[in-house]
C-alpha cells in the first residue's frame, strides 16, 4: 500500500468571500463554512476565528485539532465512515494543507479539555502554537446531553477540515512524501537481514467521552487488530475524547504519528518496519486482558523482533500499557513503551498505576503534573469560565495580574505519548 | 485487621499490596452493571459482596485474587 502525501505549506489564514489557497494562504468563506455546520441542529452557533503562531491569543477550551485534507487520487476519501463513505484509505495521493489547522472550542462537553496559547510561556508546550488555527467557537443547542453534543462537536470539526481540505485542489504542492507497506510476504523478503520492528498503538476507547474511531466504529467495540501505517497516517482513525489535553491523541496527532514517521523513515537503514497494531483501553478487566492477549499473539503470529508500545491517556490505561509490555515480552519479543508520568508536582511520585520489570525500556515524554504559569493573553477565543474545572485546573487558579496557573495536563498535546514535543524526563 | 480490594483493574490491586482481591465489574460502576435488568443485576451484586465477605474471613499466605463464582 503506497500513499502519496502533498503538502501544500499554509504559512496564514484569512477571512475572504472565497475559500481558496494563494501564495501560502488559504482564505476561508466564514459565511459558508458557518452555513454547513448551522446543518446540524444541535448546534445553536459557531463563531469562526483565526489564530496565528506569536499573537496574544489564547484558545480555551480546546476539543480537537483537525489537519485539512482531500484526497486526489485513490480509493476513499477523507476521515472515512466519518465524513466519506467507509472505503478502504492509505493509497493514492492525499494533499495536505500543512500548517493549517482545525481547533474546536466553546463551551466544554466534557471536563478534560484543553489550553493552546499561542504566545508566552504556554506556546512552547503545546505543538499548535506552531500552526494557523481556524478555531470554530461553538454553542450547542439548549438541552443537548453531553455525548449529544460531543459527537456534534466531532463531526462538525471533521466536516470543516474536509470543507477547508478542498481547496487542496486547485493548488499547487511544494513538497511531495511517498510512504510505502509492503504485504507480509513481500515485506519479510525486502531486507531480510534487518530486524522486524512492529508498532502497537494504543487508542482511548474508556467510554464516558473517552472514545476514538476507527473508520467509524467505536474502538472499545473492536479486537485488537491490524492496519496498514499509512491507513492511520490517512484518516482511518479520528479522536472523539474529551480526556486530558496534554496526553490525548488528537485527530491531527493521528494524522501526523511521529512514530509511524519515524518508523518509515528508519525503513530499510536500521530495522524492518513490518507491521502495526491497533488495541484499545476499555473498562472491563476482561476486555484489557483479551485485548492484551490478542497484542501478544498479534505480535507473535507477525514474527516481530520488537515493538514499540504507546499509551494514550493515563489512569487505568497505564494497566493495558503494562499488559501489553509483560504479555508481549513473555512471548520473547522487546518492547519499548512510549508514556508520560503523573508524577506529582514535586516529580517524586511513582510515576504510572501499574508498574513490572519487563517495562525495562520507557520513554517519558513528560510529568502532566508539573505545574505552568501561563501569562494572560490579549485575546480569548471560547471561555477562560472552566479555567479552574479543566483537568489540572484548580480552584483560585486566576492570578491578580490575569495569569493562569494549571498543571501541564491542561495544555493542549505537552505531554503527549506518541512524542509529539519536546518534553521527557530522565 | 483483614481488608478486601474490591477491584475492577486487579493487575493495579496487586501493584499496590492488596492481600485479599475481589475482582469487580468496570470502571465506571464497580458493583453492578447498569446493562443487566434489575433482578439479575442485584444478583451480580450480591455475589460480589458475598464473595468478598468469604475473602475477608479466609486466612492468606500470599496476595490472592477470589474469582466472584
Amino acid at each position: 500500500m503506497k500513499l502519496e502525501i502533498d503538502n501544500i505549506l499554509i504559512n496564514d489564514i484569512r477571512l475572504s468571500d472565497e475559500t481558496k489557497i494563494e501564495k501560502g494562504v488559504l482564505y476561508v468563506n466564514p459565511a459558508e463554512l458557518r452555513a454547513q455546520l448551522l446543518e446540524d441542529p444541535h448546534i445553536r452557533d459557531v463563531a469562526i476565528d483565526i489564530a496565528r503562531p506569536g499573537e496574544s491569543v489564547r484558545i480555551i477550551p480546546v476539543k480537537d485539532v483537525i489537519e485539512p485534507r482531500v484526497k486526489i487520487e485513490g480509493p476513499g476519501g477523507v476521515f472515512p465512515g466519518m465524513v466519506s463513505k467507509v472505503t478502504t484509505v492509505g493509497s493514492g495521493i492525499t494533499r495536505v494543507l500543512k500548517g493549517a489547522a482545525v481547533v474546536t472550542a466553546g463551551r466544554v462537553a466534557g471536563f478534560q479539555e484543553g489550553i493552546i496559547d499561542m504566545a508566552g510561556v504556554g506556546a512552547a508546550y503545546t505543538p499548535f502554537s506552531q500552526t494557523c488555527n481556524l478555531v470554530l467557537d461553538f454553542s450547542p443547542a439548549e438541552g443537548l446531553s453531553a455525548h449529544e453534543y460531543e459527537r456534534s462537536l466531532r463531526m462538525a470539526g471533521l466536516k470543516a477540515a474536509a470543507a477547508l481540505g478542498e481547496a487542496g485542489k486547485d493548488a499547487e504542492p511544494d513538497e511531495v512524501v511517498v510512504y510505502e507497506s509492503l504485504d507480509l510476504m513481500e515485506g519479510a523478503k525486502q531486507f531480510p537481514d534487518l530486524p522486524r520492528v512492529g508498532y502497537v498503538l494504543m487508542l482511548q476507547s474508556q467510554g464516558l467521552l473517552h472514545d476514538t474511531y476507527v473508520y467509524g466504529v467505536d474502538m472499545k467495540q473492536s479486537l485488537t487488530t491490524l492496519l496498514h501505517p499509512t491507513e492511520a497516517m490517512d484518516g482511518a482513525i479520528v479522536s472523539g475524547n474529551c480526556v486530558s489535553a496534554c496526553d490525548k491523541n488528537t485527530t491531527y496527532h493521528h494524522q501526523n504519528n511521529p512514530v509511524i514517521q519515524d518508523l518509515f523513515e528508519a525503513h530499510g537503514k536500521t530495522l524492518n518496519f513490518a507491521a502495526m497494531i491497533l488495541t484499545n483501553e476499555n473498562v472491563y478487566l476482561a476486555d484489557k486482558e483479551r485485548s492484551s492477549d490478542w497484542a501478544a499473539k498479534l505480535a507473535e503470529y507477525l514474527a516481530l523482533d520488537g515493538l514499540i508500545i504507546t499509551q494514550e491517556g493515563f489512569g487505568n490505561p497505564d494497566t493495558d500499557l503494562v499488559m501489553n509490555c509483560r504479555k508481549i515480552e513473555a512471548t520473547g519479543i522487546p518492547t519499548v513503551l512510549i508514556t508520560n508520568e503523573y508524577a506529582g508536582r514535586d516529580g517524586t511520585s511513582q510515576s504510572l498505576a501499574d508498574a513490572d520489570p519487563a517495562a525495562d525500556a520507557v520513554i517519558s515524554a513528560g510529568n502532566a503534573n508539573q505545574l505552568v504559569t501561563l501569562p494572560k493573553m490579549d485575546k480569548i477565543i471560547g471561555s477562560q469560565a472552566y479555567v479552574d474545572r479543566l483537568a489540572g485546573g484548580f480552584a483560585d487558579n486566576v492570578l491578580a495580574d490575569g495569569s493562569i496557573v494549571v498543571e501541564l495536563q491542561a495544555v493542549t498535546g505537552s505531554t503527549n505519548e506518541l512524542g509529539f514535543g519536546c518534553l521527557s524526563a530522565r | 485487621m483483614p481488608v478486601v480490594h474490591i477491584c475492577t483493574v486487579t493487575p493495579i490491586s496487586m501493584t499496590v499490596g492488596a492481600n485479599r482481591i475481589v475482582p469487580a465489574v468496570a470502571i465506571p460502576h464497580p458493583l453492578g452493571n447498569p446493562a443487566l435488568p434489575p433482578e439479575e443485576e442485584k444478583q451480580v451484586r450480591r455475589k460480589i459482596l458475598t464473595t468478598a465477605l468469604e475473602a475477608l474471613s479466609t486466612e492468606v499466605e500470599l496476595q490472592t485474587i477470589f474469582p466472584v463464582k
